[in-house]
């Protein structure tokens, strides 16, 4: 067992993985930036060292005071987190160079599938559907005039070392092509340093589903079920669920098969998710997302797993047989027991501070969050101030659960998005499972 | 004139608003007086008047002299180990009292086996070191207390 882990990250995620090294008996380590002085994770951590001050490039990213941190505190692993340098090979390489266990894949791994193209490019060796788009980078206007009217518009441009939603442009005529081309491009080398952009086709109300997976240093990888994550906002996740209701069984065991395939032919180790786009029958790969995800308690609760202990535990180099003996979940799920858990993330729409808090509760809730009543919500980072996560024995029930928690919480204070929350679980089309991506506009569209 | 008397005049007159009382008779001349207002007891006690003024007045020139300069506390920009010389056994960069020049290296903190030399960013003098040799420091842990130069 480690003795003690780094954790340079904030908020929600670093309360979370703190609550789980407790209970492995580990010390808990925090780095953190001025502004998160007097935040949950470090009131909670075992030890918290301050590493720079509040603007992200200068503490979260800053890779010289994040491994120093570690090495003085004396911990062996780093746990990155979400975002930040959770997906950074070159961090994660630093790490390892240093002599420290960096709880997630391998740094060649992260190079690998970090960039689009080529992860892309390993799915359609192994013959993974893909969506229909360019080889390639597209390096001028002219190629990507070509690659959309050969693919058919509308198109997406998408920046190939791109994430969280940016770096990513629907063009649905040609003449938007020009002016959108060199925005992504300038988006993509501002946000990532890296200016290189595909072309994909925009598949018709698609629904963004992804499959969990975890896979140990001894050769062993594991499937925990899929997500449903279309409800987004600007390309960021809003609501996630599971299972997946709206993929018909033998496509969720063909997509399960061909994510489990990848992994295996890149070596995974640790965390990892697969996404894919489902339209009409159809599923195509899109993306890996390397670490651990936000919405990953959807899954812990569905599957009945503890995924950052699993984390903790394959960075260590434990056989995972040890402790996922037999097929917990999936048994459960086919004979038809198995829960239905929906998360809503809730976000603050501006700053401030938190003058009343009331967090929901009881029979068939869970919240993960970092928030509490007088807790300054920050401008310098993401939005996020809670996870809400609910379940029942049926997608019904776990609606109506939701539903019920989204009215017993109540943050004062700050302007939130509980109200377009409570909409969208309250309308027809989320009840018949019959939305995709377009949701949320269509939502505040009727306005 | 007998003790008890004397002792209950000098009482009267501690809590009265009286400052000077002079007793007299064919035996016996007392002469109370008070000095500045609300002085503790151990200083009248210990010390004449003058000592006393003397005393306030150094106190007030400390504070005077403490509004006027100007205190800066040098922190760590990075996180790492505070080492106070280039080697175990080489003298320190600095001392209390020394003067230095911007550019001057104050210390090195150690990060990932990389030795990073902190140098002044202004002119000054060392007043107090904050941090001992060896110690681990974070972002914003204070290393020198200085004083800016004119």
């Amino acid at each position: 067992m480690f003795s003690s882990v780094f954790i340079p990250n904030r908020g929600e995620i670093a309360v979370r993985i703190i609550r789980t090294l407790r209970e492995l008996g580990i010390e808990s380590v925090v780095g953190y930036s001025t502004e998160d002085r007097n935040s949950l994770p470090v009131m909670l951590a075992d030890r918290s060292v301050c590493i720079g001050p509040p603007e992200s490039v200068k503490s979260y990213l800053n890779v010289g005071n994040i491994i120093s941190a570690a090495l003085i505190s004396h911990c062996e692993a780093i746990h990155p987190g979400v975002g930040f340098l959770a997906e950074s090979h070159s961090f994660a390489t630093s790490v390892v160079k240093n002599g420290l266990i960096f709880i997630g894949p391998k740094p060649e791994t992260l190079k690998e599938l970090g960039n689009k193209i080529m992860a892309r490019q390993i799915a359609m060796e192994l013959g993974i559907p893909l969506t229909p788009g360019s080889e390639g980078s597209v390096d001028s206007l002219d190629e990507a005039v070509e690659v959309a009217n050969e693919i058919g518009y509308p198109i997406l441009l998408k920046a190939a070392a791109g994430g969280g939603g940016k770096g990513i442009r629907v063009v649905r005529e040609e003449r938007e092509l020009p002016k959108l081309f060199s925005l992504v491009k300038k988006e993509a080398e501002s946000a990532f340093g890296e200016g290189a952009i595909f072309v994909e086709t925009f598949v018709k109300n698609p629904r963004h589903v992804e499959v969990q997976l975890l896979a140990d240093r001894h050769g062993n990888i594991f499937v925990f079920g899929e997500r449903d994550c279309t409800i987004q906002k600007n390309h960021q996740k809003v609501v996630e669920e599971s299972p997946a209701v709206v993929l018909p069984p033998d496509i969720r065991i063909e997509m399960e098969r061909d994510a489990k395939r990848l992994f295996e032919r890149i070596g995974y180790i640790g965390a990892g998710t697969v996404e894919f786009l489902y339209s009409e029958g159809n599923y195509y790969f899109m993306e890996v997302n390397a670490r651990i995800q936000v919405e990953h308690p959807v899954t812990e609760v569905v599957e009945g797993v503890d995924l950052i202990a699993l984390q903790v535990l394959a960075a260590m180099g434990e056989d995972l047989n040890k402790y996922l003996g037999g097929d917990k979940g999936r048994l459960r799920r086919e004979k038809g027991e198995g829960l239905h858990c929906i998360e809503c993330r809730i976000n603050a729409l501006t700053p401030g501070k938190i003058t009343h808090y009331v967090q929901p509760g009881g029979y068939g809730v869970r919240v993960d969050t970092h928030i509490f009543c007088g807790y300054e919500v920050s401008p310098y980072y993401d939005s996020m101030l809670a996870k809400l996560i609910v379940y029942g024995e049926s997608r019904g029930e776990a609606i109506t659960r939701m539903r019920r928690a989204l009215l017993d919480l109540r943050i004062d204070g700050v302007k939130t998005n509980i109200p377009l929350l409570i909409e969208i679980v309250s309308s027809n089309k989320f009840l018949k499972n019959d939305y995709s991506t377009d949701f949320i506009s269509y939502i505040e569209g009727g306005k | 004139m007998n003790e008890e008397t004397v002792f209950r005049l000098i009482e009267k007159f501690e809590n009265s608003n009286l400052v000077v009382l002079e007793f007299k008779n064919r035996e016996f001349k007392l002469r109370l007086e008070k000095g500045i207002a609300n002085l503790p007891a151990s200083v009248s006690g210990e010390n004449s008047v003058d000592e006393i003024v003397d005393k306030v007045a150094e106190k007030n020139k400390d504070e005077t002299e403490k509004r006027d300069v100007n205190y800066q506390i040098i922190t760590s920009p990075i996180v790492g180990t505070f080492y106070r010389a280039p080697a175990p056994d080489a003298p320190p960069f600095v001392e209390e009292g020394q003067k230095v020049k911007k550019g001057d290296t104050l210390c090195i903190i150690e990060a990932m086996k990389l030795m990073n030399q902190i140098e002044a960013e202004y002119d000054c003098t060392i007043v107090e070191i904050l941090n001992e040799n060896g110690a681990k420091v974070e972002y914003g842990t204070p290393l020198f207390k200085v004083i800016l130069a004119e």
